[in-house]
């Protein structure tokens, strides 16, 4: 292979990573109004459970609507509660301390045998 | 001057004509389409319709018959998903469609990355991907996967509710130095700081970065965890794995 083969394959990439780039900055934009999870068929993708899904009446069961009108930014609804931060952010102090003291116990350990 | 009905393949001059309204996108498409080969024309459709299995077989069919690895991106998998990302951009299509597709390109270049690695274009590195256990959020992550992807990274994909041990396994198994992780719930935000634990417990964790991501997630809270960068949105991550790849890479 030569470096003109390279030059040729490494402008492909590029014009890849154009169109992926031009999409992502376009999905930025379109989430503000439209969830993310929802398809061109107006139902919801996600795999968890959402306050705006819908039971439909296309006979299959395990489809569910988006019930979400569009008009604002519905991702205040994930924006989290400082309160609920706080502990999450105590959880993890927790979380790493004793982690670190049963990493140190352990080391002792080894020193000790 | 070619016209729609050069075009072969019906499919594909259906979506010029139903969703390409620019009239020099429409001539360009054109243009491209009615030059490409049947067998192009095809790769191109499927991809459009995310029909992965299809983009598989018809790619390796490509190969298997000689056709370059150039005229499969030109003609098929680059030219399928101009048009994905025109319906994107005019609102018929949404971001799980454009997933789909992006996916079946996936699946179309798994054939092409190691001719690329034979003209000496390596991957930037490799890229352990997964939403955090207990949290099954999966949208920013795919669009994360996606660009880094498209910016010359392999990714691993572990999906959604992804325990430390995944991680773990993955690291081993692939030689991968950098980890996204992402949460959306405060519940199942510790379990960022919990993986990150779970690495220094396997001793390998000076040799990994970890990035972090996702809607509650914030610069101060990556650094709590003990991550090595934060992201805000997709096209952040991809420079930040950048970053960490010259670092571990």
């Amino acid at each position: 292979m030569s470096d003109s083969d390279m030059q040729a394959f490494q402008q492909r990439l590029d014009r890849m990573a154009a169109i992926f780039g031009d999409i992502v900055a376009h999905a930025e934009e379109s989430i503000l109004t439209r969830c993310p999870y929802r398809n061109r068929f107006d139902l919801c993708t996600a795999l968890f459970r959402c306050s705006n899904q819908l039971p439909t009446d296309d006979g299959e069961p395990d489809d569910l609507a988006c019930g979400h009108d569009g008009k604002f930014d519905y991702r205040s609804a994930w924006e989290s509660h400082p309160r609920a931060m706080n502990r999450t952010r105590e959880k993890i102090v927790r979380i790493r301390r004793d982690a670190a003291r049963r990493r140190r116990s352990r080391r002792e350990e080894n020193r000790g045998q | 001057m070619p016209e729609l009905s050069d075009i072969a393949n019906q499919f594909i001059r259906e979506e010029i004509e139903e969703f390409i309204e620019l009239p020099e996108e429409i001539e360009r498409n054109i243009t491209l389409f009615s030059r490409a080969s049947p067998l192009m024309q095809d790769i191109a459709a499927a991809l459009i319709d995310g029909d992965m299995t299809t983009v598989d077989r018809l790619t390796r069919q490509a190969l298997d018959q000689g056709v370059g690895a150039l005229e499969i991106m030109d003609d098929g998998l680059i030219a399928g998903m101009g048009i994905v990302g025109i319906k994107f951009r005019e609102g018929y299509v949404f971001v799980p469609e454009v997933l789909i597709s992006a996916r079946a390109m996936k699946a179309g270049m798994a054939h092409i990355e190691p001719i690329l690695a034979a003209s000496g274009v390596e991957p930037i590195g490799t890229v352990i991907m997964g939403t955090v256990q207990g949290d099954l959020h999966d949208i920013g992550k795919n669009l994360c996967i996606m660009l880094l992807r498209g910016g010359g990274f392999t990714v691993i994909d572990l999906g959604v509710n992804t325990k430390p041990d995944e991680f773990i396994a993955a690291v081993r198994e692939n030689d991968a130095h950098i980890i996204g992780m992402s949460a959306l719930l405060t519940t199942t935000m510790p379990n960022m700081a919990r993986t990150v634990e779970a690495f220094k417990d396997a001793g390998l964790r000076e040799g990994v970065r970890f990035m972090v991501g996702g809607a509650p997630v914030t610069p101060e809270f990556g650094r709590d965890v003990g991550a090595d960068g934060y992201g805000k949105d997709a096209l952040a991550c991809v420079e930040l794995a950048k970053k960490l790849a010259v670092e571990v890479c």
